[in-house]
């Protein structure tokens, strides 16, 4: 799994029968800087993946890839590779929290 | 399945019990002249491939849960072959 | 499996549901430099991007842990659940010799 901010959304009208109903949310990876481990460094590529559990623009997330990703709820037939699997509360790194929902 | 070199093993008490009583080597991945590739995996190692000793892995993790004889391991890496060789480095 | 440090944790408000009170630790990747280094190393990071992992065994920031990523990763679990990597080994002893 990685962590991600949630950039965007992205809507289809025609598309795979399976993918009807589903949210699709447009992903950044955070990446922890190796530089500075207090902060995140964003990913290089964007990441497109379904949402179920109402994830808000801006939010930091957590994802699932790989054919790992139908293992979640209502997946099982659908054409995905990367599912959002939770809404990140805390992340904590070295002993400091480097993000908090809340603030 | 990726040609790699031995460089040592790991040991681990607490880990998934599928795991217990393998060797875990880890295996550094490596090209036709020896040069390194990428970083080195741990995989389970039931052939007695020795220190330095050029192996053969593979990510069948069907192969590998069967290996272990558990269905439900993590297990990912093996080594399927230890390959010939006249001396470490020199492919017979 | 990979070997990685573990630097930070992670804690959802919500979750998928068959992930609900699961233990998530951050993992930075070991390069050669960690390999060569060995278990008491100071906690430098690798460059390669830094994982999330189930963890269900009690790992600890600073702990050196073997992982695995990919569908093998979700293979534990009895039920179908979305996870792409894993805490598979808490690691007590390295052994490490670099072929010259």
């Amino acid at each position: 799994m990685f962590l991600a901010k949630v950039e965007g959304a992205v809507v289809a009208t025609k598309k795979e029968a399976s993918m009807s109903g589903r949210k699709l949310l447009l992903l950044r990876p955070q990446l922890v800087d190796d530089k500075d481990p207090t902060k995140f460094r964003p990913g290089v590529n964007t990441i497109v993946a379904v949402d179920t559990l109402g994830a808000g623009i801006g939010e930091m997330v957590m994802f699932c890839q790989g054919s790992s990703a139908r293992l979640a709820g209502g997946m099982k037939d659908a054409p995905v590779d990367a599912v959002i699997i939770g809404i990140v509360d805390t992340v904590d790194v070295l002993g400091k929290m480097i993000y908090s929902a809340k603030t | 399945m990726l040609l790699a070199r031995v460089e040592g093993n790991i040991v681990a008490t607490r880990k998934h019990p599928s795991l217990q009583g393998w060797r875990l080597l880890i295996c550094q991945p490596i090209g036709k002249d020896g040069r390194l590739e990428g970083a080195p995996q741990v995989a389970i190692d039931s052939h007695g491939a020795g220190l330095h000793q050029q192996v053969v892995i593979s990510s069948d993790g069907l192969a590998a849960r069967k290996a272990v004889g558990d269905d439900r391991s993590p297990v990912r890496w093996l080594v399927i072959g230890v390959v010939d060789e006249k001396e470490p480095g020199v492919r017979a | 499996m990979k070997l990685g440090t573990v630097i930070g944790r992670v804690t959802l408000s919500r979750s998928e549901p068959s992930l609900a009170g699961g233990r998530f630790l951050i993992v930075s990747p070991f390069g050669r430099e960690q390999y060569e280094h060995g278990l008491d190393a100071p906690l430098g990071l690798g460059k390669d991007p830094s994982p999330v992992v189930y963890d269900d065994l009690g790992g600890g920031v600073g702990q050196v842990i073997g992982y695995v990523e990919g569908r093998e990763a979700a293979q534990p679990f009895p039920q179908p659940t979305p996870v792409d990597a894993i805490n598979a080994a808490l690691v007590d002893e390295m052994f490490y010799s670099p072929f010259k």
